[in-house]
């Protein structure tokens, strides 16, 4: 299969603050990948990277085939870097749906404006789209009526409007209420099953175990273990990753009590 | 409890939304006696009669009210020119506190000092003499102004420099999250700034415009003093001195603007209003 996302000996630092040190990694083709480890070890600087939000600072990153070299800036550069925002479609922690939009308009906005969709193709687009999501009802609503689950599932359906060639998710159910975390599982669950390249930082140990082909567990900078879900939640071979998850299921047995 | 039929017991919410309501009323019924009894009060401070209270001579200001009466109407004649001056120095002055709030957040140093620069020199000097500077000084460059478009210049270069901050207010309220969801979908700077910052921005800064527009309502009387401008003030200080009734005319554009600024306050709260009411 061919590679969708290549990162080669990435550095970025904030300040004097190194907080990734000498990435190397490729995501496959319909690979779903989850990226775990604790807050501040880099992960959702790395998933950042990716699609520039964050500008590396050495090394090189490739998604579908645009390559980028950290040392770069120009025309050709910046070219390049919509190419690949273009070609990666992301979620955030916090929604930031666009509070003036409807629902719909939120969906159809990347399209219409980025991509210059013809209006009517586009809304056909953005009500596919919120199918899938499940909110097809709540088209016209304004994000600020909705539940942060419902938000969560249309940015979700914003970012897939744009037909990415992969999904980055930056723990998107962690700004969410316990029972609303299921309703974004399950979607994500079905991107899973319809063969979407995703690429997910969570804390959602179950989904990782059950629908990640591969776990990276980051650690201050480093990739400590990558291996299939079975190998790193069953017999992690760092010590760093078993202290890891048994602060975890500490942590979670305590809240099912 | 007061029941009016045996049958209808109301709840409690209801019932304490009912003695909400009859504290609110009572309240703007309160406010409403009280600025009658104010305006009474300041009737009676012009209306030049004597009076005793607690043994204490009490005098009030004379009025010439058959000048009033005769040379309201010549002066009324202003409020168009005071609109019209106000309407259009509003929207110069919005224009360059729009170019002044991206210039305050460049990072560019040539644009960022012009703007810095620019709010500096126009805070820092009065209105006043802008206005006659303007009037003045162009026409030394070759360049000569009619009074209407001097005052209009000088009130919308002045007032864009202090709405320069409502308008940097309104954009940096939009937040990083915003700028980032639109920039991860693939917009350009420029389409961030048209479809996700702006439109947010504006419902923050309409409101204060607003007040900066009801302000300059009567910051327009100070463009008298190019003595060309048939505006409210001029027209006042213009029959005042040829008829020496000055305290007259003068209250007489005191009333003229009182009543605009009532107008536009009511305008105003409408459009808040209005927004208020939106999607957020």
């Amino acid at each position: 299969m061919p590679s969708i996302v290549d990162v080669c000996h990435l550095d970025k630092y904030f300040g004097r603050l190194h907080v990734l040190k000498n990435i190397s990694f490729s995501v496959d083709a319909t690979e779903v990948v989850c990226i775990i480890g604790r807050s501040g070890s880099g992960k959702s600087t790395l998933l950042r990277c990716i699609n520039f939000l964050e500008t590396p600072d050495h090394g090189s990153i490739s998604v579908d085939g645009i390559v980028i070299n950290a040392s770069e800036s120009g025309r050709s550069y910046h070219r390049r870097l919509h190419k690949i925002r273009l070609k990666t479609g992301m979620v955030f922690q916090s929604f930031n749906l666009f509070p003036h939009m409807t629902v719909l308009q939120n969906v159809i906005e990347g399209p219409i404006t980025v991509k210059r969709t013809d209006p009517k193709e586009a809304i056909e687009i953005g009500k596919y789209n919120l199918e899938k999501v499940g909110l097809t009802d709540k088209r016209d609503e304004y994000p600020s009526r909705l539940s942060g689950g419902q938000q969560q599932r249309v940015a979700i359906a914003r970012a897939l409007a744009m037909q990415p060639k992969i999904m980055l998710f930056d723990e998107p159910t962690s700004s969410l209420d316990p029972e609303l975390i299921a309703e974004v599982l399950n979607v994500m669950q079905q991107l899973v099953e319809d063969g979407m390249t995703m690429l997910i930082v969570t804390h959602e140990m179950g989904f990782a175990r059950n629908f990640a082909d591969r776990v990276i567990f980051i650690n201050e900078g480093h990739f400590v273990e990558v291996g299939s879900p079975d190998q790193i939640f069953s017999e992690p071979q760092d010590q760093r990753t078993q202290i890891f998850l048994d602060a975890l299921k500490r942590f979670n047995q305590a809240e099912n009590k | 409890m007061n029941h009016t039929s045996g049958s209808d017991v109301k709840s409690q919410s209801e019932l304490i939304e009912e003695l909400r309501k009859r504290q609110q009323f009572r309240f703007q019924l309160g406010v409403y006696l009280s600025w009658l009894s104010l305006l009474i009060i300041l009737l009676f401070a012009f209306s030049g009669l004597e009076a005793q209270f607690l043994g204490i001579q009490i005098r009030t200001i004379k009025l010439d009210f058959q000048f009033i009466r005769r040379h309201a109407p010549f002066i009324a004649g202003g409020i168009g020119l005071t609109i019209l001056l106000s309407f259009f120095s509003i929207i110069l002055a919005s224009c360059l506190a729009f170019l002044g709030a991206l210039g305050r957040l460049s990072k560019i140093p040539f644009v960022y000092a012009l703007a810095t620069f620019y709010i500096s020199l126009i805070r820092g000097t009065p209105l006043l003499l802008q206005i006659i500077f303007f009037y003045l000084g162009l026409p030394q460059l070759g360049i000569r102004l009619s009074g209407m478009v001097a005052g209009i210049l000088a009130l919308g270069i002045n007032y864009g420099a202090y709405m320069t901050e409502i308008f940097r207010a309104g954009i940096q309220s939009v937040g990083i999250g915003q700028r980032e969801a639109a920039l991860a979908i693939g917009m350009t700077q420029r389409q961030l700034m048209q479809r996700i910052v702006l439109p947010q921005a504006i419902r923050l800064v309409i409101p204060p415009i607003g007040n900066q527009f009801i302000a300059m309502l009567k910051d327009t009387a100070l463009v008298s003093v190019t003595g060309f401008v048939w505006e409210i003030l001029w027209r006042a200080q213009k029959q005042g001195r040829a008829y020496f009734r000055n305290l007259e005319a003068l209250f007489i554009a005191a009333i003229f603007y009182w009543i605009l600024t009532i107008i536009f306050s009511l305008i105003q709260g409408r459009v808040e209003a209005y927004l208020a009411k939106g999607d957020r």
